[in-house]
């Protein structure tokens, strides 16, 4: 079957055009259809697992872009991830990469290890910290972890400031718990003003992506299996994700991996169902917000479309929707708006000078704007972005969320 | 794998970033859009016409295959390195020397994409009017050394009208210029027209002078059903011949438009047999007028619906459903084979029947499309090449196509070039002394045969 579906790539080449590694490297060995084409060449036995394939194989942002406009419809995002757990398996992988494994198949040790961190954060001599980089971004420019992670410092249950008008489930993700509160407590905040009872299910984990990106597929399945369990029965009217990522997984790949595994796929595809971001969910029901008319200045604001928003949910266009009408918001569309900035998950780690390249150019772009806010909806895009800045640029990252929060009016 | 000193050679001129022989990097440049693939020994991408003349002098000292490369695109496997050899990649070549609207040319090195070419030209109102389907990923380099067309070179013309000046190495390593900055130059050989269309056997081009245009003011889609391809075909030669020339005039049958719908679900007429995507542009004024006269040309050959897109999102709506033909076809089966006979438009509805009769006969499932206004045919077929039998009568059926297309004054490609694809049927639309005198030119050029060798020539 396999051997088959891979046969179909017609090898038209279109899907080079859209490759963020591609365009940028210009080497036919980065492009999707190459990838497919080493992927056939190793099932057929007539090349081996090597640590260049490998490295080909893994230059890759798992965009999904090559997906999104192949006329043949070959679904490159799961024979990539197959092939990355063979040459994982067959090559092995980096420690740093290990650990990164170990820490997300279980919430407790992301856990305990963010409190390591932070603690290790707090005593890391300034001056490694100031020459140091990890992959493209310099340490100094990593942010601060939670003080207390998100989903421990929030009610199970959260009730609405206003009579209530439904109840949703907020899938928070690893990056909002761990690394960037601010945005959980602005959803919270803009669900809670719109009159929505939240669920934060404490049981949910690691949504399984940065697992399956890196050949661990078992252990990713096991996620898999405890957030449909945490999921599945949860009387709500959706699902809501504040990273397009977790929700690619919990909306395409849970159902697909579940029923690869020949198990019965029903509660995954009811899940799938209700799976919304927030920013399309707060734009759908823009009626409910109120806004603060006491304020008059107008913030400059420019948004990047993470590539999971843009080729999953096609959220991209609800998110600058929303930002258009926002009353605090002058909106200022970045010609390049829906390129890829580099991070790709561990991406800008493994290949720190390509993704330095690609940030670098986001960032002219949205420089030559002039704006004071730079609005994304993708932890590791923001990660990347803002890591990437210097204090001259006069530029902040942020979730649109937070900046949607603040222009509530308190009720 | 290249000789150890050769290679040594080899990498001073571009240094080992630049050099590519492991395993899995040449898997990477054995194929291209058609369906045989080769290995090359090296893969080198040249960044200055210097480098390029460098390492030609290298190939021919040792005699090693030269084969170019774009994006790889091609659907003839111009590119496919069938000698092995060096490949020569041109994807980093890729700056926009000058834009020069004013006196309407723009120069380009070969590795700038087609689609780069029309957003540099853009901003001041202009384009370069050759659209292949690729356009948004294959190089200009490509594009002149396959003469690639696409739908609006009905109106338009092909790469080889938009050719001004070339530099072009020779397998000698010798750098050659001709053509100049001028739109009408007509002082010696008309060089370009002999590049264009050469397959790399020839030379290797290294930079590009081409003539671009202004963009017309008004654009005009029109989306036409019938109720059976006989009446689609008579009125593309009916709308010709009475001296109307649309930018485009596309043809698809019921196969093509049921596949289209069943993946895009466009609110095509899926009882339609034929239909027609014509466009025209050019002044208002004119294209009101010739769009009445092209709606009185359908009716007369019983259209049953018409519909004109009423804006830019509803006219790109249908060019999408056209261009999704090729990727619906590639969804049916393993494989699938396209090619692009032409004949004089009048032969066109002869030409579709042909296709039809053909195709039956072999028992083949295929999709009539054509870019019609120009006789420019696609019959698609989706087959899997691993299935010995059916490519059989795939393989069949193409040579009854070929045959029949130069029967009726035809000839073999209209854009796609020959490549493999068609080199043995070269005889169909050629005497012998024809194809003599091209060997006459390759081995005046290349005597030691080092350039893209195995292709048609």
């Amino acid at each position: 079957m396999t051997q088959k579906t891979l046969q179909n790539c017609g090898k038209c080449g279109l899907c080079l055009n859209v490759c963020p590694v591609y365009k940028l490297l210009k080497e036919e060995q980065a492009s999707p259809r190459a990838k497919l084409q080493l992927i056939k060449s190793y099932d057929n036995d007539t090349l081996a697992s090597s640590p260049l394939l490998k490295e080909i194989i893994s230059k890759c942002l798992m965009c999904g872009s090559c997906a999104a406009i192949c006329p043949s419809g070959i679904d490159h995002y799961s024979k990539f991830m197959e092939m990355r757990q063979k040459m994982a398996r067959s090559q092995g992988d980096t420690p740093a990469i290990k650990s990164l494994i170990y820490l997300l198949a279980r919430d407790y040790r992301l856990n305990f290890g963010s409190k390591l961190a932070r603690t290790g954060q707090k005593f890391l001599p300034e001056s490694f910290a100031r020459n140091y980089k990890l992959g493209n971004i310099p340490l100094k420019n990593f942010p601060k972890l939670n003080r207390v992670p998100f989903r421990t410092a929030n009610e199970t249950v959260i009730l609405p400031d206003k009579a209530p008008v439904g109840t949703v489930v907020y899938f928070t993700g690893c990056a909002t718990n761990y690394l960037y509160d601010d945005t959980g407590s602005a959803a919270i905040g803009i669900l809670k003003h719109m009159g929505y009872c939240i669920i934060i299910p404490k049981d949910q984990t690691c949504c399984s992506i940065p697992l399956l990106f890196h050949g661990a597929q078992d252990k990713a399945f096991k996620n898999i299996l405890t957030n449909i369990k945490v999921l599945k029965d949860l009387d709500a009217d959706a699902i809501l994700v504040d990273c397009s990522t977790c929700g690619e997984a919990l909306k395409n790949e849970y159902p697909r991996i579940i029923e690869s595994r020949g198990q019965n796929d029903s509660d995954a595809k009811k899940i799938a169902a209700k799976v919304i971001d927030v920013l399309t969910f707060i734009d759908q029901q823009f009626d409910r917000l109120e806004f603060d008319s006491s304020a008059t200045k107008k913030i400059s604001v420019t948004y990047h479309a993470p590539c999971h928003s843009k080729n999953t949910f096609q959220s991209h266009i609800n998110a600058e929707n929303l930002l258009k009408k926002l009353p605090n918001v002058n909106y200022k569309p970045a010609p390049d708006m829906d390129e890829c900035c580099g991070g790709g998950g561990t991406f800008f780690y493994e290949y720190p000078k390509i993704a330095k390249k690609m940030v670098d150019k986001k960032i002219k772009a949205a420089k030559d704007l002039q704006v004071t806010h730079w609005l994304t909806d993708c932890p590791v895009c923001r990660l990347n972005l803002a890591g990437n800045l210097t204090i001259n640029d006069r530029m902040q990252v942020l979730h649109p969320v937070t900046l949607i929060y603040s222009a509530l009016k308190s009720i | 794998m290249l000789d150890i000193q050769v290679k040594n050679k080899l990498i001073k001129i571009t240094g080992p970033d630049r050099y590519l022989d492991r395993p899995e990097e040449l898997a990477c440049y054995a194929y291209d859009a058609f369906v045989v693939e080769a290995l090359p020994d090296a893969v080198m991408f040249p960044k200055t016409t210097r480098e390029v003349s460098d390492i030609l002098k290298i190939a021919s000292k040792f005699k090693l295959p030269i084969t170019g490369r774009g994006a790889g695109t091609s659907v003839c496997g111009a590119p496919v390195p069938i000698q092995h050899g060096i490949v020569l990649c041109f994807s980093k070549m890729d700056t926009i020397i000058e834009v020069n609207t004013r006196d309407r040319y723009i120069v380009v090195q070969p590795g700038v994409v087609n689609g780069d070419i029309q957003n540099a030209l853009a901003p001041f109102g202009f384009f370069y009017p050759p659209d292949p389907g690729s356009m948004n990923t294959s190089t200009i380099g490509g594009n002149i050394a396959q003469n690639a067309g696409g739908p609006r070179c009905l109106k338009y013309g092909v790469t080889v009208d938009y050719v001004l000046g070339m530099e072009v190495v020779l397998a000698s390593g010798k750098i050659i210029r001709f053509g100049s900055k001028n739109v009408k130059d007509v002082t010696g050989y008309k060089l370009s027209s002999l590049f264009c269309g050469s397959e790399g056997t020839l030379g290797i081009i290294t930079e590009a002078t081409l003539k671009v245009l202004p963009k017309p003011e008004t654009v005009k889609t029109l989306m036409v059903t019938f109720d059976n391809l006989d009446n689609t075909a008579n009125a593309v030669t009916d709308i010709i011949g009475s001296g109307i020339l649309p930018a485009a005039m596309e043809l698809m049958d019921q196969m093509t438009l049921n596949a289209i719908e069943d993946s895009a679900n466009l609110g095509l007429n899926r009882e339609a047999q034929g239909s027609l995507l014509i466009e025209i542009d050019g002044v208002k004024e004119a294209c009101e007028k010739e769009m009445k006269n092209i709606i009185k040309k359908v009716k007369e050959n019983g259209a049953i619906h018409i519909q004109e897109a009423t804006s830019d999102k509803e006219r790109e709506k249908l060019w999408a459903a056209r261009r999704s033909a090729y990727g619906v076809f590639a969804k049916l089966a393993p494989d699938i084979v396209s090619e692009d006979v032409t004949v004089p438009v009048s032969k066109v509805p002869l030409m579709i029947r042909k296709i039809v009769e053909i195709t039956d006969k072999y028992k083949l499932k295929a999709g009539v499309l054509a870019h019609a206004g120009d006789g420019n045919m696609h019959p698609m077929i989706p087959a899997d090449r691993e299935n010995k039998e059916e490519w059989q009568r795939v393989e069949k059926a193409f040579s009854e196509i070929f045959q029949a297309a130069a029967e009726l004054g035809g000839t073999l490609s209209g854009e796609h070039g020959i490549g493999l694809a068609k080199s043995s049927y070269l005889h169909l639309v050629m005497n012998k002394d024809t194809i003599d005198f091209m060997k006459t030119i390759k081995q005046a050029v290349d005597p030691d045969l080092i350039l893209n060798p195995g292709k048609f020539v």
